[in-house]
């Protein structure tokens, strides 16, 4: 925690501030390319949705189509990781619960994304 | 140099609510409500690679009225959020700042949301 003389002192800063102009650009930059991300989710799921397996199978078949899902589903965790973290440090104090909700978050934003990888990687490699 | 702890967000209820301001907790609302929806995309993907019998349940729980109400509503979540994100790239280009900018920027994400869900359910689902 911060003392009194730690706040007088105008040498202190708030946190590292390289981490923090990372986390802007890559923010930024993980938004933009969701755009497009978006546009092609929205086609893949008009085009499949209520359909059977052997079509979700046939259009996920597509190398095209399987890459792009798998970058997407990388470049949203990317983004979504960065957010929850925004707003665990706007409501938890510095200290053993900030630490805990930021491993949870890093590792549910990694869960999603491996998981959909290998759900992909069945269906391109053995249908 | 030390390094001091960051502050906390101050409280919300010390505010009197403005129309940026309430897009600003939407923006983070909507944020955070995909953030849990990823979970949907894995359910769905995870069932079509595990077999026919799995991806017919999953089938059927997003071809259930109550669920489709909520695809609907995480389709406005998604348009919505997106806009917000194009806002802020405006925002960040150091346009639309001032006061009548501001408000009329929030105004026209919202129209374009709402309008963007309308037009995408009823093209692709209600008269396809």
């Amino acid at each position: 925690m911060t003392d009194r003389a730690a706040i007088s002192n105008p040498k202190t800063h708030y946190g590292n501030g390289k981490a923090a102009t990372r986390t802007f650009i890559w923010q930024r930059m993980t938004g933009a390319l969701n755009i497009a991300f978006a546009l092609f989710f929205i086609w893949f799921v008009v085009r499949l949705a209520g359909a059977d397996r052997a079509s979700m199978v046939g259009t996920v078949h597509n190398p095209f189509i399987a890459v792009i899902l798998c970058l997407l589903i990388i470049n949203v965790c990317i983004h979504m990781r960065i957010g929850m973290h925004e707003v665990i440090e706007d409501y938890l104090d510095e200290g053993p619960l900030n630490d805990l909700a930021n491993r949870a978050n890093t590792a549910f934003s990694i869960l999603v994304a491996v998981v959909t990888i290998l759900a992909v990687a069945k269906i391109v490699f053995w249908g | 140099m030390a390094v001091r702890s960051r502050p906390l967000s101050p409280h919300l209820q010390i505010y009197k609510f403005t129309l940026t301001m309430t897009m600003s907790i939407v923006h983070r609302g909507t944020g955070i409500a995909m953030y849990f929806g990823t979970l949907l995309i894995v359910l769905w993907l995870g069932a079509a690679a595990l077999g026919d019998a799995p991806f017919q349940v999953v089938n059927a729980i997003f071809g259930f009225w109550l669920v489709q109400v909520v695809l609907f509503l995480a389709t406005w979540v998604l348009f919505h959020h997106m806009l917000g994100g194009i806002r802020h790239f405006v925002w960040d280009s150091i346009h639309a700042l001032d006061p009548m900018g501001r408000e009329w920027i929030v105004r026209l994400q919202l129209a374009a949301s709402i309008l963007l869900t309308l037009a995408a359910w009823a093209v692709f689902v209600w008269f396809k």
